[in-house]
């Protein structure tokens, strides 16, 4: 579904990725985890050119992405992502945040759109929450809006940009779940979290990155349980 | 005292009309002054260079000179080129004013947009067009209607300033008659209630609007 080779990405001077190689099959679900500053979330965001790889290759469903010859707008259609901080728009209720890129680009019919929105809303547990304004909601329930808005694309992968980061503990457990049963029913997904709960339950596989390089990748079981790598001995002591 | 609400009576017809016309000169000029606001922050907040020298030039022109200086300057050079009359010289002098302040509002407005939120739209599969027009302009323009209001206070005010080339508005009129009656106090007092109850009633219709965009809505 998605592979990158040898990817390089600077901020100035900063040698933030220094030549990741992954790949993401369908229906898979891979974390990325690591200490702040190694570089996961860059990883991410350059898997849909929110930021722009400086060097190698990103492949998305065997055709390599060249942001100078393709419209990455369309890219985008197909790759959902979820943010820390939601990104709702606060100007529009929560199911016209819903069906606005479904029916801006896609053009599919409003009452389609809707009926597909409320759909999905009853998935995430706010169906009676439609016609409220982002404002009125809980963290929780924002980022389950959140969700629900990029499923709203049918996107062929799913990527989540430490969902859980920017909530309060007790509500850290209803988006988990939202993400867990949207693992279960096949999506393929990327996240990045410091949910070690979360990675070693639904997880296929676990990449850990360190100072810009993927210093081991592996099964949860045997990751949590046996780290080759001496860094990710220090990061599980640290967090577990 | 009586005989200043005499004065103020008498020249109600009269003031009126000159009411009337600073009226349609701020008017006008805002409308005008929108449009050339908006084209300006866009250019602006443009990826292009020369689009952002020409903003800047521009504004740091605008900004710089005395508005009276502007208006002379507008007034003699345009009516030398092109057949204007007085309101229209003025009007355009005061819009080309005022379109620099509320460029830098517009401005401010789209940039005070957190950029998760372009960031949301694109990742939707949103082009820059669509997510400008359709998730950060209606924000930015919800936050720009104080400073905008302010601005346009500010407009009203400094239409008076085209009195100076001939156009029997507010200011213009009070300017004659204190001349020809030597009631100096008297008809510039007039004016200055004249002014206080047009932005008395600006500052109205401006709160009900602000009132009005902040149901419900961050």
């Amino acid at each position: 579904m998605i592979k990158v080779k040898n990817l390089h990405k600077y901020f100035k001077d900063l040698h933030v990725l220094k030549g990741i190689d992954l790949e993401v099959k369908s229906n898979e679900v891979v974390v990325m985890i690591g200490a702040s500053g190694s570089g996961k979330s860059t990883l991410l965001r350059c898997l849909n050119f929110l930021e722009m790889k400086d060097k190698g290759e990103i492949w998305f469903e065997d055709k390599e992405i060249d942001p100078d010859k393709v419209k990455l707008n369309k890219v985008r259609e197909d790759i959902g992502m979820v943010f820390q901080h939601f990104n709702l728009f606060p100007h529009k209720t929560v199911i016209e945040n819903i069906i606005e890129a479904p029916t801006i680009v896609r053009k599919i019919p409003k009452e389609e759109a809707t009926a597909k929105g409320m759909e999905l809303l009853e998935k995430v547990g706010l169906a009676d929450k439609a016609q409220v304004y982002p404002e009125k909601l809980s963290g929780g329930q924002k980022q389950r809006v959140a969700i629900a808005r990029a499923l709203a694309m049918n996107p062929r992968v799913m990527l989540f940009d430490e969902p859980t980061s920017a909530l309060d503990p007790e509500l850290v457990g209803e988006v988990l779940q939202v993400m867990k049963q949207l693992a279960e029913d096949g999506m393929t997904m990327v996240v990045v979290t410091h949910e070690m709960g979360f990675a070693r339950e639904v997880a296929d596989r676990v990449v850990f990155l360190e100072s810009g390089v993927i210093a081991e990748e592996n099964t949860p079981e045997e990751f949590f349980t046996n780290p080759q790598n001496e860094k990710a001995k220090q990061f599980l002591r640290n967090v577990l | 005292m009586s005989q200043f609400m005499d004065s103020l009576l008498s020249t109600v017809s009269g003031f009126s009309q000159a009411a009337l016309v600073t009226l349609q000169l701020t008017i006008v000029s805002l409308i005008i002054a929108s449009f050339i606001g908006l084209i300006v922050a866009l250019m602006k907040l443009s990826n292009t260079k020369p689009l952002n020298w020409i903003a800047n030039i521009y504004i740091g022109i605008i900004r710089g000179t005395p508005l009276i200086v502007q208006i002379m300057w507008l007034y003699f050079g345009i009516t030398q080129i092109v057949v204007l009359s007085a309101f229209w010289a003025g009007s355009i002098a005061l819009a080309i004013h005022s379109g620099a302040y509320i460029a830098e509002i517009f401005r401010g407005a789209i940039q005070s947009i957190d950029k998760g939120q372009m960031e949301a739209a694109e990742s939707l599969g949103m082009t820059k067009r669509q997510a400008m027009f359709r998730i950060i302009f209606p924000q930015a323009f919800k936050r720009s209607i104080p400073p905008l209001g302010n601005q346009f206070i500010i407009g009203l005010k400094d239409s008076s300033l085209v009195a100076f080339i001939g156009i029997t508005e507010i200011f213009n009129l009070s300017m004659s008659q204190a001349a020809a009656t030597f009631r100096q106090l008297e008809f510039y007092t007039i004016a200055g209630v004249y002014y206080l109850i047009l932005v008395v009633i600006f500052t109205i219709i401006v709160n009900k609007i602000e009132k009005r965009l902040d149901t419900g809505r961050a």
